[in-house]
Formats: C-alpha cells, sequence, structure tokens
C-alpha cells in the first residue's frame, strides 16, 4: 500500500457550504478593510481558522485507516455482488467520523461508495457495497479512496490507496436447459435417473461450498458436527463441453483495436461500447460468441450440478474432465478468461465415445470444428 | 444524549449567542427584540409530531413577505438602513427557526446566525459582544459538525445492502434518536477543538495587516457630557460626580501613575469669554497652533505650538515629555484630551480628512466616532517659580481676549475682594497664587446647588452669599478676579484623576471625575495650570475603594479595556509595535522575550480564566477515562503452553501449502489438511480450544500436543505421503 508518486497526496474539492464559506471570507475581508472594523477582522479570522481547523481535522480522521476489501467467492458478469468492505481505524486515541470509501478502476472510482459514520479508535466496521461488472473477465481493482467531509463539510478531503485487488469475472449465467444425451453407449444413463444424486458412499465433514441439501442432519445432531453425504463416483456420465471461440480476422481486430483507450464498461449495452473500431455487423457476431461462451459456462453448471462429470474444450484451451464445485469454478475460470482466437488454432482432439455438446456463435462461421453428439447455436 | 436533540441544542446555542451580540448594541427596539426572543425559544418545540411544517408553510410566507415589504418602507422612510435590517434579520431567523424541515433550512439558520453576527460587529462592539463571540465559536463547532453527519447520515448510510435482495433504506429516525454517536466526550473534545480555533482566530486576528480606506467608520452612541460642549453654563445642572462610566483609559509612565500619585488635570476644552455666568469661546481667540506632519508611514502628528513655549519641536517633545497612551470613548465631543499641558497627538493614519473644526484656545479637536487610540506628550511640570516672578513683557496679538471682563455684570464688591487680595502683591504669579489660595481657604466644596436669587451674578452669589460650590464655580471666580487685577486667564474643562487600575497599571477616568480649572498666562513663559479648587475630603471617586466590590469592578473595567485596546482600537501603530515586540524579542533572545512574557503574564485574569477552562476540560476527561477504563487491568493475556505448541504446528503446516486465513477457523482448517494427518491436527486442534478458550491445562494435556506435534511434523516432512 503506497501512495504513487506522480499523484497528489490529497485531493481538496469544495462543496456547497466550503464554497459560501469562501465567498463570506472575502465578503467580510472586504468589510473589513473597507471600514476598518475590528470586529469584522476578527469574524473573518474566525472563518479563515475554521477552515484551517477543518483541514487539520480532516487529515487527522483520515490518517490510521486500513481498508480490506473482500470480494464474494464467484462473481458472475451482469450479475450484481455485493463487496465486502473493512474498515480498520489502527490510531489508538481518536475515533473517525464520517469516512467514505470508493473502489478505484485505474484512477476512477467506480460508482459506489460506501460510508461509516464512525469508526471508533481501535476497531474495525464492515459494509459492503452492490456492483456490477457487465463482461467477463480480470479485473484488476487498483487501489481504493479515501474520503471525508468531516468536520464541517466545507471541503471534500480525499487520498488514493494503492491496494490492487484481481477481481475475477465469470461469464454471465443464462437459463439453459441440458439436453438430452443423443449417444446412447452407456445404456444405463437413462433419463429418469438424471435427476437422482447417485448412490450414497458415505459421511464426511463438511467443507465450504458443500451443498446445503447434501447435510445429513441426524448424524450432524448426533456428532455435534456438521456432516454431509457423499456419493459414488458417477463416471458412467461423462460430456465433453466445446465452445468454437473462434472469430474472424476483422472482428478480433476490430475488438483489440481500442481495447487499451477504452474505459471501464459500466452499462450493459452493445458490445462496441468502448471499442471504437466496431460496427454493428461485427458486434454481432462478438455478442453471439459471448452468449456462447456464457451458455457453455450456464450448460456446465447444471451438469455438474446434476452430477455429471465434465470436461471443456475449445480452441486452445482445455480442461480435463471433472466433478464437483471446484471442478465448476475450474471451468467457469478457462470461460472468464477464454480469449478469441483465430480459425486456425485447432481444438483438442476429444475423447472418444463420450457424449459432447457443441456451443457455436451463430453468425460467426469458422472452419475446423469437431463433430459432436449434440449442437447448440445460440 | 439524543444525536438529533444534541443537533438542535448545539444549533439553538449558536443563534442565541449570535442573537445577543446582535441586540445588545441597542440597535434593535427592546420591544422587537425581546418578541423575538419569544419567538425563538416558542420555535423549539414547534416541530412533528405536534405541527405539520407544511400546513403552516404558507402563513410564513405571507408574513415574511409582509415583513419584507415593512422593513423595505421603514428604512427608506427612516434612513437607518442598519437598524432596519437588523430587525429583518430577527424577523428571518424566527421564521427560519419555525421551518426547520429540510437541511437546506439548518444551513440557512447557520447563514444568519452569522450575519446576525456581522450586524452586531457594527452595531456592539461591547465586551458582551467578545463573550457572545466566544460562545458563538464554540457553538458553531458543534452545530456545524453535527449537521455534518447528520446530513450524511440522512444522504449516504442508510442504505442497507443485501446479497439476496434489493438494497433497503434503513430508518432514518432510529439513528437520530440514537444515544451512541455523540456523548460528553464528543462535546468536551469540539469544546476543546473550538478553543484551538478562538486561539487561532486571535492570532489570525492580530497577523492580518490593518490597512483600511475607512469609508464607512461605525458610530457608537456617545455619552453626553456636560461641561465640553461650546458653551458652559455656570449652575445650570450639577455635575455627576458619582458617575463612574469610564470616558477614558490612559496607560502613563510609572512614575505619575500609581494609587498615590498626585492627580493628573486632562485637559480637555478651554473658554475666554465669560458673559451672563456663561462661559464661551469667543471668535477672536487666539486659533490653536497645530502642525501636522507624519513622523512615520500611516501615522498622524499633531504638534500643538503653545506660544511662548518651550521649544515646539515635536520629536524633542517626544523624547522629553510625559507619554501617555488614550483611549478615549466617544463623548458628545471631539475635543481630545491629554495630561496638561498637552504638546504632541498622534494617532494612526485615517485617510478620510475629517472637516477641520476651527480650533482655538490651545485646544485640539478631531472629528471622531467610536472609541478613538492616540498617544500624546506632555509637559507636566510647570516653569520654575522665579521664572514665573519675573514673567514680564506685552500679551501677543489676540491675547486681550483672555482679559475680557462683563464690567458690566461683575459686582463691585467683586472687583473690590479682587483688588484687596491681590493689590499687595509684586507679580503677577504672586497675585495668582494669593487668589487661588484665599479661594481654597475661605469657602466650601458642595454639589448641593442653590439658585441665585433673579438678577444676582452667579459669582457674586457664590463669593459672598453662598459661600460654597463646585469646581466651576471655583475655577469662574479665579479666573474673574484674575482678570480684574490684569492677569490673562482662561477657563479650562477636563477631568482631575482617575481611577488606578492596579491589574494592568491605567488609569481609568469616569464621568464623575470632570473637573473645571485655569490656566495663567505668563509672557515669556506661557500658560500655567492654576487649579483653585479645595481638595475634595467627600469625592466618592477619588482613586478607587479598596473593597472587594471595587477591586472586581476595576477587573471588569480591566477586560473591558483589554477588548477596546486588543480588539476594537487595534490599529497599524499597535500592530507594528506588537510585531516590532515580537521581532526584536525573537532577535535578542531570551532577555526580550522575557520582557514581552511579563507583559503577557500582566494579563493573568485572562490567563487564569483560560487555565481554569484547560484544567477543567483535563480533568474531566481524566475522570471518563478512569470510568471507562476496563475494570480487569493489565496486559494482555499471553499464550498457554499448548497454544504455542499450536502456533508452531500451525507455522509448519503454511510452510506446506495450509495456511489458516484470518477468517478460518482452527477446525475449518482441520477439513483442509491431507487426511493423513487429519486426525492429529484434528485432536491438537481440540486441545488447543480447551487449552487456550477452556482454561484446561494439565502435564498430560501438554505431553500428548508435544507428541502429536511431533507426529504432525514427521508426516509432513514425508514428501510422498504429504
Amino acid at each position: 500500500m503506497r501512495i504513487r508518486w506522480w499523484r497528489p497526496p490529497r485531493r481538496l474539492s469544495f462543496t456547497r457550504e466550503g464554497r459560501i464559506a469562501v465567498f463570506l471570507s472575502i465578503g467580510v475581508g472586504f468589510a473589513a478593510i473597507n471600514t476598518g472594523n475590528n470586529l469584522l477582522y476578527l469574524l473573518l479570522g474566525w472563518i479563515l481558522s475554521f477552515i484551517i481547523a477543518s483541514g487539520v481535522l480532516s487529515e487527522a480522521t483520515l490518517k490510521g485507516l486500513v481498508v480490506t476489501r473482500r470480494p464474494p467467492p464467484r462473481i458472475y458478469a451482469s450479475e450484481p455482488f455485493l463487496m465486502e468492505v473493512v474498515i480498520a481505524n489502527e490510531k489508538t486515541r481518536r475515533a473517525s467520523y464520517s469516512i467514505e470509501v470508493e473502489d478505484l478502476e485505474g484512477t476512477r472510482p467506480i460508482d459506489k461508495r460506501c460510508y461509516f459514520l464512525k469508526i471508533p479508535e481501535g476497531k474495525q466496521q464492515r459494509t459492503s457495497y452492490r456492483h456490477t461488472f457487465v463482461r467477463r473477465g480480470q479485473y484488476t481493482l487498483t487501489g481504493y479512496r479515501l474520503a471525508t467531509k468531516f468536520p464541517f463539510a466545507l471541503f471534500r478531503k480525499s487520498r488514493d490507496v494503492d491496494a490492487p485487488l484481481e477481481v475475477l469475472v465469470y461469464p454471465a449465467r443464462v437459463p439453459v436447459s441440458r439436453p438430452p444425451p443423443r449417444t446412447a453407449n452407456r445404456g444405463d444413463a437413462v433419463a429418469d435417473r438424471l435427476g437422482r444424486r447417485g448412490e450414497f458412499h458415505g459421511l464426511r465433514e463438511h467443507r465450504s461450498g458443500d451443498d446445503r441439501r447434501d447435510v445429513h442432519w441426524k448424524s450432524s445432531a448426533r456428532t455435534g458436527r456438521l456432516l454431509v453425504r457423499e456419493y459414488e463416483d458417477e463416471l458412467a456420465r461423462r460430456l465433453v463441453i466445446v465452445v468454437d471461440n473462434a472469430l474472424p480476422d476483422d472482428v478480433r481486430d476490430a475488438v483489440t483495436a481500442n481495447a487499451d483507450t477504452a474505459g471501464p464498461v459500466t452499462e450493459p449495452g452493445p458490445w462496441s461500447q468502448g471499442f471504437g473500431a466496431m460496427t454493428p455487423a461485427l458486434d454481432a457476431q462478438v455478442a453471439a460468441l459471448e452468449r456462447a461462451i456464457s451458455t457453455a459456462a450456464s450448460l456446465a453448471s447444471a451438469y455438474l450440478a446434476a452430477g455429471w462429470t465434465v470436461e471443456l474444450a475449445a480452441r486452445g484451451t482445455r480442461v480435463p474432465a471433472g466433478t464437483g464445485k471446484l471442478h465448476e469454478a475450474a471451468i467457469s475460470r478457462a470461460l472468464a478468461l477464454l480469449p478469441y482466437v483465430s480459425e486456425a488454432v485447432a481444438f483438442a482432439p476429444l475423447p472418444p465415445r463420450i457424449e459432447s455438446v457443441l456451443v457455436q456463435p451463430r453468425g460467426v462461421i469458422a472452419n475446423g470444428r469437431p463433430s459432436a453428439g449434440t449442437v447448440l447455436e445460440v | 444524549m439524543r444525536f438529533a436533540a444534541a443537533h438542535k441544542a448545539a444549533t439553538y446555542l449558536l443563534v442565541a449567542c449570535a442573537y445577543v451580540a446582535m441586540i445588545a448594541g441597542g440597535g434593535v427596539s427592546p420591544l422587537i427584540a425581546l418578541a423575538g426572543a419569544v419567538g425563538l425559544v416558542g420555535s423549539w418545540w414547534w416541530e412533528p409530531p405536534l405541527v405539520r411544517f407544511e400546513r403552516w408553510s404558507w402563513v410564513w410566507t405571507v408574513a415574511s413577505l409582509f415583513a419584507l415589504v415593512y422593513s423595505v418602507l421603514t428604512a427608506i422612510v427612516t434612513g437607518d438602513f442598519l437598524g432596519v435590517g437588523a430587525q429583518f434579520l430577527v424577523w428571518l431567523v424566527v421564521a427560519k427557526a419555525y421551518n426547520r424541515r429540510a437541511a437546506r433550512d439548518w444551513q440557512q439558520i447557520y447563514l444568519l446566525s452569522f450575519l446576525m453576527l456581522v450586524a452586531g460587529s457594527v452595531l456592539d462592539p461591547d465586551l458582551t459582544y467578545g463573550v457572545c463571540f466566544l460562545g458563538y465559536v464554540i457553538a458553531a463547532t458543534w452545530a456545524m459538525t453535527l449537521f455534518h453527519l447528520r446530513r450524511e447520515m440522512e444522504d449516504n448510510l442508510l442504505v442497507k445492502h443485501a446479497a439476496d435482495r434489493a438494497s433497503e433504506r434503513v430508518e432514518v429516525r432510529r439513528i437520530l434518536d440514537s444515544k451512541r454517536i455523540v456523548g460528553a466526550r464528543f462535546f468536551v473534545g469540539t469544546g476543546a477543538l473550538s478553543f484551538g480555533v478562538f486561539l487561532i482566530s486571535a492570532a489570525v486576528f492580530l497577523a492580518l495587516p490593518r490597512v483600511g480606506f475607512g469609508f464607512f467608520l461605525k458610530t457608537k452612541n456617545s455619552l453626553v457630557l456636560r461641561g465640553f460642549a461650546d458653551t458652559v453654563k455656570l449652575g445650570g445642572h450639577g455635575l455627576l460626580k458619582d458617575d463612574p462610566t469610564v470616558v477614558m483609559r490612559v496607560e502613563v509612565a510609572s512614575q505619575i501613575g500609581g494609587r498615590n500619585a498626585p492627580e493628573i488635570h486632562w485637559r480637555g476644552v478651554a473658554f475666554d469669554q465669560y458673559r451672563s455666568g456663561t462661559w464661551r469661546v469667543s471668535h477672536d481667540a487666539p486659533s490653536t497652533l497645530d502642525i501636522v506632519d507624519s513622523p512615520r508611514p500611516g501615522v498622524e502628528r499633531h504638534t500643538l505650538n503653545w506660544i511662548w513655549s518651550r521649544p515646539s519641536e515635536g520629536d524633542a517633545i517626544e523624547r522629553v515629555g510625559a507619554r501617555q497612551d488614550i483611549w478615549l470613548e466617544p463623548l458628545d465631543s471631539d475635543a481630545m484630551f491629554g495630561a496638561s499641558l498637552p504638546r504632541v497627538f498622534e494617532r494612526a493614519g485615517q485617510l478620510r480628512r475629517p472637516n477641520r473644526t476651527n480650533m482655538q484656545n490651545d485646544e485640539l479637536r478631531l472629528e471622531h466616532s467610536g472609541t478613538i487610540h492616540y498617544t500624546v506628550w506632555s509637559q507636566l511640570a510647570p516653569p520654575p517659580v522665579t521664572v514665573l516672578r519675573k514673567a514680564s513683557g506685552p500679551l501677543p496679538p489676540n491675547y486681550q481676549v483672555y482679559l475680557q471682563l462683563p464690567l458690566d455684570e461683575i459686582s463691585p464688591r467683586t472687583i473690590a475682594l479682587a483688588h484687596k487680595i491681590a493689590d499687595g502683591k509684586s507679580n503677577n504669579y504672586d497675585k495668582a497664587v494669593a487668589i487661588r489660595e484665599w479661594l481654597v481657604d475661605n469657602l466650601g466644596y458642595t454639589l448641593e446647588l442653590v439658585e441665585p436669587r433673579r438678577g444676582q451674578e452667579p459669582l457674586d452669589f457664590f463669593l459672598f452669599d453662598r459661600k460654597k460650590g463646585h469646581c466651576e464655580y471655583f475655577a469662574s471666580a479665579f479666573a474673574i478676579m484674575a482678570r480684574i487685577v490684569g492677569i490673562p486667564t482662561r477657563e479650562v474643562d477636563g477631568f482631575l484623576g482617575g481611577e488606578w487600575n492596579e491589574y494592568q497599571g491605567y488609569v481609568a477616568v469616569r464621568a464623575g471625575d470632570a473637573h473645571a480649572w485655569d490656566e495663567v498666562f505668563f509672557p515669556g513663559s506661557g500658560w500655567v495650570t492654576f487649579d483653585p479648587t479645595p481638595p475634595d475630603r467627600n469625592d466618592p471617586l477619588g482613586r478607587g475603594g479598596e473593597g472587594w466590590r471595587a477591586k472586581m469592578s476595576r477587573l471588569m473595567d480591566t477586560m473591558r479595556f483589554q477588548w477596546t485596546k486588543w480588539v476594537i482600537e487595534y490599529d497599524l501603530v499597535a500592530q507594528l509595535s506588537l510585531f516590532r515586540d515580537l521581532g526584536s524579542a525573537l532577535k535578542h533572545g531570551a532577555t526580550e522575550l522575557r520582557d514581552v512574557l511579563v507583559r503577557v503574564v500582566r494579563l493573568w485574569p485572562l490567563l487564569v480564566g483560560i487555565g481554569g477552562i484547560v484544567l477543567a476540560v483535563v480533568l474531566f476527561q481524566r475522570r471518563r477515562a478512569l470510568a471507562l477504563a476496563p475494570t480487569s487491568g493489565g496486559p494482555p493475556r499471553g499464550r498457554t503452553s499448548i497454544g504455542r505448541v499450536y502456533d508452531a504446528v500451525g507455522r509448519r503446516l503454511a510452510k506446506a501449502g495450509f495456511a489458516r486465513p484470518p477468517a478460518q477457523t482452527p477446525r475449518e482448517l482441520v477439513a483442509r489438511v491431507p487426511q493423513a494427518i487429519a486426525d492429529d491436527v484434528r485432536e491438537l486442534t481440540e486441545l488447543y480450544y480447551s487449552a487456550e478458550w477452556g482454561g484446561n491445562i494439565d502435564p498430560a494435556a501438554e505431553r500428548r500436543a508435544a507428541e502429536l506435534a511431533a507426529a504432525i511434523r514427521a508426516a509432513l516432512d514425508r514428501p510422498a505421503t504429504a
């Protein structure tokens, strides 16, 4: 946590009251000089010292504050999440009043701010703000801004602190229906068993992330520990989800053309937002691919939740088969970071005789797609 | 205290201070001031749920319009814009107090209170203003801070976020009613802060350069005193010898100050023509020879060139004369007073040139309104008696006026008496002394006035029938009798003596010290003061009493004087001298600094007050700190032996990739460690819980913990299983 050297350590901006105070001091100062009335000098002295005291106190209130931000474990694009903000007052003698905390993306604050009325000395307080990232991918919150108008709301004084926080935003969740298996190479995987959760294997202690429905309440009550059921591994139901992340060269060029200078995207809208070189036609293709990625992620979650073993394949990317919540995170992570590639990049070879779903973007033409049991065009 | 109540109380205190500061000067009529005060008090309860503001807003709007029209019309008719403006301010603040709905209304109340303070600065430069200002500074710090918190709460805080549902607003009322946000500690802390603000204000006040243009100088109700107008009628009203109103305060050199020092004649105006029992300044009286120059930038110097007098060079007189620093309250006269005989007057220059009044009889008159500060250098000692006895020669031109006599009015027995007293003496000086001694020895002093018979000359009545009177009778009788025997004489009005203030070392001259005496002209030597009034044994004011009430009143006067000296009349000269003092103190080091400190220490009444406040704050905070301190003090509890074993294992686990983040409990960690050591870690964790938090430590448990730790370490050191 260090203050960037090229940035002014403090920023001051006048509030409405501050402008009134400055206006009054100019008026009273003029009147004092004009009339020689010493009491007006006294009033002028008071306003000026009030402003000075305001600066000193706001400085003291911003001192010794440390902010920790805790994002939730999973953040999905276009879905609001709560960022927990914990602020600790490390001063030993003075409370801090009226503190605002804003997350910074680059040097700009994101649109939400957290307010703390009073942070007693040596104590910490927590609150959270609601925010939405419109697009999937890796975000960096470069730091946070501490601001206060304490004590007289004459100024808003702020201090930027560098504290990079990496946030991974998973693809947006979309409603999907699991297509029924087409390749009947496993005759026992009949439709009426899909809703079940498999064979009972044993009990183990609850871990973070376990489905609450799996808690075995009777045993938990008996032992005093939270125990969950474990099921037989369901190798029987395997699936490969294939996403075609190829885009024609001109579209990719348009996407990357202005990416560096584009500002953060805060509102859902056309994909061209923020990318200067896009046209509606190119935009439609990117939107379709993003839809495909979202669908693939949602499909993977749906199958994994049903107990399937899922593998992910895309051009240049592969997540080996796996199961459970952790595996879902791995797939979501891969999809969150999935780049747009050229159609020259080949798919990893699909395992033989395994059920597969190909999710391909509508309106994007690419060669070299593997043949899959089910093809979803979105 | 509830937060909302604290905010309201602080705001009302603020308004009260500003209100008193404004009305104390008397610029607002007492009836309106009282009505405003009653209205403000009533507005305290005028709020929901008792009253709904919206239902009454139209009434206030109409009434405000009416008040505005009325004020504008009154101002145009009477021309008293300041007074009417102050009255309108009273209306506005009362109206706002009854309509404090939103944050903006509170803001406007603060702004109005500040405007009242500004208005008060013009209307009331008294010490009351200083006290109100101090209260205002403290209340403003409280009110503004609380207002800021309140608005931030209303704007910001009151949204509660939840992951699974829309964010909801928290009830504002609940927080405004909370007693936990501000307490006594807050008020004491911010009170101390506002004291700091006050000190900085004072420093800024002293440091701001005093280069004024003085277009609109303030005016203050002046004190009407008899004796300093253009005419003085003998035997009109009695002098108010017991009026303790201070008319001027004089800092004098220590040899002429002090309780037992000789009383000084503070010379003001002089009269040359006596007729029908009235003293006047005649047209023919010689004009004052007033030489004006500027010895230093921003300073105006008047050197009075007393004819036939000693060196008239101003710088020379400033070296040899007795210096006095005078703070003169506004009187109905524009005469400048100084110890007799005043030679040089200096004051901070003002660019506005007053209309020069015709000054005669060696008076100095400068138009001023409000308290004025100036410095005088006087020649106190008269010429030696031998010189005066030898004084002879022709009178300067126009000096015949000092021999004027209304011969048709003066009774023959008065003339006869004068000759009888003086004729045996060989020179004017001895004649004058003889007349003075005769008056002092043969006549009595009284303030009880008895009107002479119709048609009787007042002096004749005084000398032969009444045989007692006050100073004006003595001075007049002396002047007339001296003129009868051919001595040029004039009557002088001013003040005598004054109360010696031991706290600050100055003389407070009161209205009751007004006095009349004479000046006798000796060719070649100039004017010499003669006071023919017998020393008054029953002077009710004197040099000031010794009782505690007199001392208290002197203490109060000290404060008032400090206020006048350092606030009201703090000018460029005072500022430059302060800076010079500070500068030389810094330059010359400790000795000078000590002198300045000694001067500061002389302000001990103020220092004691400040010290008392600081002490009270410190004691109060200590008491609170003691009350709030945890009852079982002592250092934080150390780790138990098992706790330390657990910590060591924790570090080893962290090295192996199973660090426990702060948000994770030790039991949660157990779920994460590899299966091979899970059981050992679980058992150790339970031992740790039991020891550290349950207080169960016994040698068996310690041994078991050590075994488990060793086992875990061993398992982690085997890379294959880890």
